[in-house]
């Protein structure tokens, strides 16, 4: 024993100063973070430094692309624009839009598989559960740390990633993905929709990590839960968000009149006092006699309104975030309570 | 130390049941403050279900436990203990100086000075991944980040296990050091009984959940008694069990032996032999219906006058 004691000795001297220059170096950007802040910092830095560095290239990104579509509108808004010149933005911007929206739609299940599922999953896997709740802070605020800095890092770099991109999309929101803001990505990808989606998938990939335990289960259950339930939003939600608009005009006259940017949702006949029949209705009629006897005199045409995106943002986003809390406290209340 | 419990550990009635029985049922026991103490017993015994529980990774079914007079609910305890769980979790990607940051920016009692002698004295360098740190090197920076702590109870679970026996033999020499220095109490479990006996000055026996034996060895041990005689038919000889406790007999061709409590002085007939730790501990083992002994000293109602 004092043999080893004595050979490391001449050695202690010179290792003693290399660490001490080491951590003056980097000690000014050091200071920033401590206690379990710096834990989770140090734990999770290569996922959150990309995440900074995704959301900065994509913002610049974004910002070119608005350069091209200014130069292109030159001064002229978008409704203005005459066929050929419709032609030539989607030529030039459509594959751009599809770039950017896929981009921003998977984005969030992305974010729930990669940093969400293996955040307490992985400390669960490797034991580092046990190091770090036997040291001095409490088990509820290492869940605090653990959950909020990341948390913050995702609300941050998506509420940038909107803006930036509603930034760019607005000038030509009539024609950008052919106007349709509804079910091309637009609605999930601007407002508080993409920070709200984002959220939901971390936290559910962080409760189902919790449960799963091991970090590949847990990404493959959370890669298909956000799947799943993009699929059930699109199918069943995302148009329940809003009242739908009529347009009402005569069987035989012009329209519908849609007022720009709107999306047409269904059509259907009418009577004189509203009683809607389906469009097919009395398709064989050629002499009118079969749309007489119903009394159908109007066609409508169901949509919404351009005006109407942003309050069906943020009641879905309500949603997102109502489930995202509910998902949160289980988290919360399972870690403070079970022993992991 | 200026503490107003002399007792690290105080168990009383303390069970853990899960959904396939309970695993540590109705232990009660006290361990006074300084000593060394092993916990002992078999696989499966209930050893690292009290160690989770000290550490509140397990939330117990029954009864209570407190370190140090703090209930094990109260967070406040966690400052007081450390511990090294068997497997030694650490952070792969971290460096050696990394972990021992980990250990100063979580633990208000940090001693860095005492946690960097310890890595260096194994010649761990301090830039290096734990990853590509050798079993023995990881170990060390383990016991760094648990001894650096300053705790007043170290608990391990099986630290010795996966050394080599050099390594072994360092950490013991560490373990001992630092506990003397600092005045640390340390529980730890394992199965090297014979390395225990050189290092541990107090004893807990654990068998199938339940406690069988607890005290210091310079109590517990002295209270057994080796005897050998000639064996006569099958059996323990009735002379045996009417005065003193049997708690495991064997019987090797003519030769009758037995470890017992005495209850008196034994006849000329014995041979009697005093045996070490070792050997009342594998005894103690091998006989799941010993009766169990519980030293005065470790007894919840024990003397007041040792309390006081």
């Amino acid at each position: 024993m004092s043999g080893t004691t004595q050979a490391a000795s001449p050695s202690r001297t010179e290792r003693a100063v290399a660490p001490d220059g080491g951590s003056a170096a980097s000690g000014a950007r050091r200071e920033l973070l401590h206690k379990l802040p710096w834990l989770v910092w140090r734990r999770h830095r290569a996922a959150l430094r990309l995440g900074l560095l995704i959301t900065v290239v994509a913002c610049a990104v974004f910002a070119y692309q608005r350069m091209g579509i200014m130069d292109f509108l030159g001064g002229r808004s978008a409704p203005d624009l005459d066929g050929q010149q419709a032609e030539e933005f989607q030529n030039r911007f459509n594959s751009t839009f599809k770039f950017d929206l896929a981009f921003l739609t998977f984005l969030p299940g992305i974010v729930g598989v990669f940093l969400g599922a293996p955040l307490i999953a992985g400390e669960q896997e490797h034991g580092t559960l046990k190091l770090v709740t036997t040291q001095s802070a409490s088990r509820a605020r290492w869940i605090t740390a653990t959950l909020v800095l990341p948390l913050a890092v995702v609300v941050v770099c998506t509420t940038l990633l909107s803006v930036v991109f509603h930034w760019m999309w607005a000038p030509a929101h009539e024609i950008a993905a052919f106007g349709d803001w509804l079910d091309s990505g637009i609605f999930e990808s601007t407002g508080p929709v993409l920070p709200a989606r984002t959220l939901l998938f971390t936290v559910c990939g962080i409760a189902i990590g919790m449960l799963a335990k091991r970090v590949v289960t847990a990404m493959a259950v959370t890669a298909v839960f956000a799947a799943v339930f993009s699929v059930i939003w699109a199918a069943k939600v995302r148009h329940q968000l809003g009242t739908l608009r009529d347009s009402v005009y005569p069987y035989d006259g012009d329209g519908p009149d849609l007022p720009p940017g709107s999306i047409r949702i269904d059509d259907w006949l009418s009577t004189a006092g509203g009683d809607l029949f389906g469009i097919s209705t009395c398709n064989d009629d050629e002499t009118g006699a079969c749309r007489a006897k119903l009394g159908i005199v109007n066609r409508v045409t169901q949509y919404f309104d351009y005006g109407q995106m942003t309050g069906m943002q943020w009641l879905g986003a309500g949603i997102l975030l109502a489930l995202t809390v509910a998902a949160l406290a289980f988290v919360i209340w399972r870690a403070r309570r079970r022993p992991l | 130390m200026s503490d107003p419990s002399p007792w690290a550990i105080e168990a009383e009635g303390l069970g853990k049941k899960y959904r396939r029985g309970w695993a540590l049922r109705d232990c009660s026991f006290r361990l006074g403050a300084g000593h060394i103490c092993a916990l002992v017993g078999p696989n499966g015994a209930g050893k690292s279900t009290f160690l989770g529980s000290a550490t509140r990774l397990v939330q117990p079914t029954t009864g209570s436990l407190r370190l140090f007079g703090v209930p094990v609910s109260d967070p406040a305890v966690l400052e007081r203990v450390a511990f090294l769980a068997q497997d030694k979790p650490l952070y792969p990607r971290f460096t050696v100086a990394e972990t021992l940051r980990l250990g100063r920016e979580l633990n208000p009692r940090w001693d860095q000075a005492l946690a960097e002698r310890i890595v260096r004295a194994g010649n761990v360098p301090l830039t290096a991944r734990i990853g590509t740190l050798s079993g023995g090197q990881r170990t060390r920076v383990a016991f760094a980040l648990a001894f650096g702590k300053r705790p007043d109870l170290l608990l391990l679970d099986e630290p010795m296990s996966d050394l080599d026996p050099l390594a072994r033999h360092e950490m013991s020499g560490l373990l001992m050091a630092e506990a003397a220095e600092h005045g640390t109490t340390v529980l730890m479990s394992s199965h090297m009984l014979s390395e225990m006996e050189d290092m541990c000055d107090y004893l807990l026996v654990l068998a199938e959940g339940r406690l069988r034996m607890a005290g210091g060895t310079d109590e517990l041990v002295p209270a057994h008694t080796l005897v050998t005689g000639v064996a006569a038919g099958d059996g323990v000889p009735e002379e045996l069990t009417r005065r003193h406790t049997v708690v495991e007999s064997r019987v090797t061709g003519r030769q009758f032996t037995a470890l017992i409590r005495p209850g008196g002085p034994l006849s000329d007939s014995w041979e009697a032999q005093s045996p070490s730790m070792e050997e009342v501990l594998l005894a103690y083992l091998r006989s799941p219906e010993a009766p169990t002994m519980i030293a005065d000293e470790a007894r919840l109602d024990g003397p007041r006058a040792a309390a006081a």
